[in-house]
């Protein structure tokens, strides 16, 4: 029924309905071998719908999963090989860091041998082999994560889903453990669906963001690509903080101009009022009051704001919206 | 104050209503059972030396009723706890109308055991009640389910397993809710069958609350009074009696206070062996383990 496709994961027309509601309507998604695509959304978009569909943990209501061509949307779960971190980790709290690990192994009726065999080279890998004893309850929230990541790496899993894997913990932390998250995941031979609503931890680990919004799939792209060429308002605004300025200029198109792209200076077209300033110790944030309502400006940390700011930017810098739809309009 | 002090003053009002309703009548238990006081002493308290422990250890009644009170509870808190488990897994799972039917489930245990026994009772009649009558329609005669031994104690422990399985099934029902989904999850993505994930995962994690099912069951059923008194009265021919009624008996019908004492005193003894042997049964095998489960 699949007509041949590329090697890796691909979502067709994926749909899930609860009732009346589309959770996810019809999203078309490829991830090659190797890579790693960020679901970005904000809450009850959808992205973490889409990863229990490729799971099989919820069925779906139409649209296809496929990986290496091959159909996987009626199978169970079980036959899926797909690994999964999920958020709250779903450690077994009544079994060691070691036990952990080998409950699925033994689930799959691996002799001994080779389970304590895959189970040492991966505590190794991540580190763990003191712990091995330990229970959940006596871990910190990272050693607990790492563990949940040893869990799915184990079974050598065919697809990597990652469901909001860092947001339980310290933003210090979350920092430190993106290197090794990728260093861990990416780059081997299986895709990567990692879900998060933070859009630096997407643009740290992805290397294709794709931004949902109700269910539908807004953009799929570059982090770059997304940024500089965002599809619509709702992309344009999602991503980048301070967010994009976006302004009421003519009737029916909208401008939309992101705070760094706006230059300060009194040959500027657009006379302002400095309305308060938040030094950000590398940059700071400019609120200015202009005829279109207040507008958005970083710049460097120590120039002082003209007394009587005037407004510029660079024509290629700007984004036009359609007011109502928030469709993306030509310059 | 030290804070200890302040503790035990609080605690105090509680201690001394505690002592009052549970170590008083034990200290008059135990001062009652080195004393004939029956009919024979007309009813006044006169020491006779440990005579009536004596004769407790002769009475072949009181040894009878022992075992058949401690299979009673054995038979019908095992049958309870599966039968228990098997209903809080299936009220567990999202069904249609899962409220009601929660509800629904817990309404023998609302009952009062006397008003369910009769019931019973009335149930087994011979010749007139439902199930006889069902028989007769189905071409069969008539037969006396009260009147043989081996009968009679099936179908007390099936009225108890009846009337307490609910409790039972609530309070593991309980417990599977505090069990995560997404364990489950984790586990069936690793492709465990349904069975598997019962052994591995819902059984050893739900140790803490069956423990707690089978100690409370335990201690009840132990010391089964009413519903014995009220279906069979200990029949027939005693096949049935238990511990209590028996301790009953001897107060309320034979008037043999001292006896009486002797007996509940003796009862209260080996209830208290049973639960702290179950108990530390039960710790050994993963209790103690499970507390230690936190965030």
């Amino acid at each position: 029924m699949s007509t041949s496709s590329a090697a890796g994961l691909e979502l067709r027309q994926l749909c899930r309905k609860v009732g009346d509601r589309r959770l996810l309507d019809g999203l078309d998604l490829q991830v090659a071998p190797g890579e790693c695509v960020a679901l970005l959304g904000p809450s009850g978009c959808g992205k973490s719908t889409t990863l229990r569909l490729v799971a099989g943990l919820d069925p779906a209501s139409g649209g296809q999963v496929l990986l290496d061509g091959v159909d996987l949307t009626g199978r169970s779960p079980g036959e899926r090989q797909v690994a999964m971190v999920f958020q709250s980790y779903a450690l077994y709290p009544h079994l060691s860091v070691e036990g952990n690990l080998d409950l699925g192994l033994k689930v799959r009726g691996l002799p001994p041998r080779e389970r304590q065999q895959r189970i040492d080279a991966t505590l190794e890998l991540l580190q763990l082999g003191e712990l091995r004893q330990r229970r959940p309850a006596q871990l910190s929230g990272g050693q607990r994560q790492r563990v949940a990541l040893a869990r799915a790496l184990l079974r050598h899993p065919r697809i990597v889903l990652l469901d909001e894997p860092m947001s339980n913990l310290d933003a210090q932390l979350r920092e430190d453990l993106r290197p090794e998250l990728r260093r861990l995941l990416c780059g081997r031979e299986q895709p990567v669906i990692y879900v998060t609503h933070d859009q630096q931890e997407a643009v740290g680990m992805a290397d294709r963001i794709a931004l949902l919004e109700a269910g539908r799939l807004q953009q799929v792209g570059s982090p770059r690509e997304l940024y500089t060429n965002p599809a619509n308002r709702f992309v344009a605004s999602f991503l980048g903080r301070p967010a994009i300025n976006l302004l009421a200029v003519e009737p029916g198109r909208q401008l939309g101009l992101r705070p760094e792209h706006i230059h300060l200076g009194g040959d500027g077209t657009v006379a302002a009022r400095l309305l308060r300033r938040e030094w950000w110790g590398h940059q700071q944030l400019l609120w200015l009051q202009t005829h279109w309502g207040a507008v958005r400006v970083l710049t460097g940390p120590e120039a002082p704001p003209p007394p009587e700011p005037r407004l510029s930017w660079q024509r290629q810098h700007e984004l036009w919206f359609d007011p109502d739809s928030g469709a993306r309009l030509p310059p | 104050m030290k804070s200890r002090t302040v503790a035990l003053v609080l605690m105090l009002p509680a201690l001394l209503l505690l002592a009052a309703v549970f170590v008083y009548p034990l200290l008059r238990y135990g001062w009652l059972s080195l004393h004939a006081s029956s009919v024979l002493t007309g009813l006044v308290p006169v020491p006779n030396g440990g005579a009536n422990w004596g004769r407790l250890l002769d009475d072949a009644r009181f040894w009878t009723d022992a075992g058949q009170t401690l299979r009673f509870a054995l038979c019908s808190v095992a049958l309870e706890l599966v039968g228990g488990l098997a209903l809080a897994l299936l009220l567990h799972r999202p069904l249609r109308g899962r409220g009601p039917l929660r509800a629904l489930t817990l309404l023998p245990w609302a009952l009062p055991t006397t008003v369910m026994a009769l019931g019973w009772r009335w149930i087994l009649n011979d010749p007139h009640g439902p199930l006889n009558a069902a028989i007769r329609s189905l071409g069969g005669s008539s037969y006396g389910f009260l009147s043989t031994p081996a009968t009679t104690w099936f179908f007390v422990v099936l009225a108890d397993v009846w009337k307490t399985m609910p409790f039972v099934a609530l309070l593991l029902l309980a417990g599977l809710q505090t069990i995560p989904l997404d364990l489950e999850e984790a586990l069936r993505l690793e492709g465990a069958s349904r069975l598997q994930i019962l052994r591995r995962l819902t059984l050893p994690l739900l140790v803490p609350y069956i423990s707690l099912a089978v100690l409370f069951r335990l201690a009840q059923a132990l010391g089964v009074f009413d519903l014995i008194q009220v279906l069979t009265g200990g029949g027939p021919a005693g096949s049935t009696e238990s511990l209590a009624l028996y301790a009953y008996l001897n107060a309320m019908r034979f008037l043999d206070f001292g006896y009486a004492s002797t007996v509940m005193l003796a009862t209260f003894l080996l209830l208290l062996v049973s639960l702290g042997g179950g108990w530390l049964l039960l710790r050994r095998h993963g209790l103690a383990r499970t507390t230690e489960r936190a965030a």
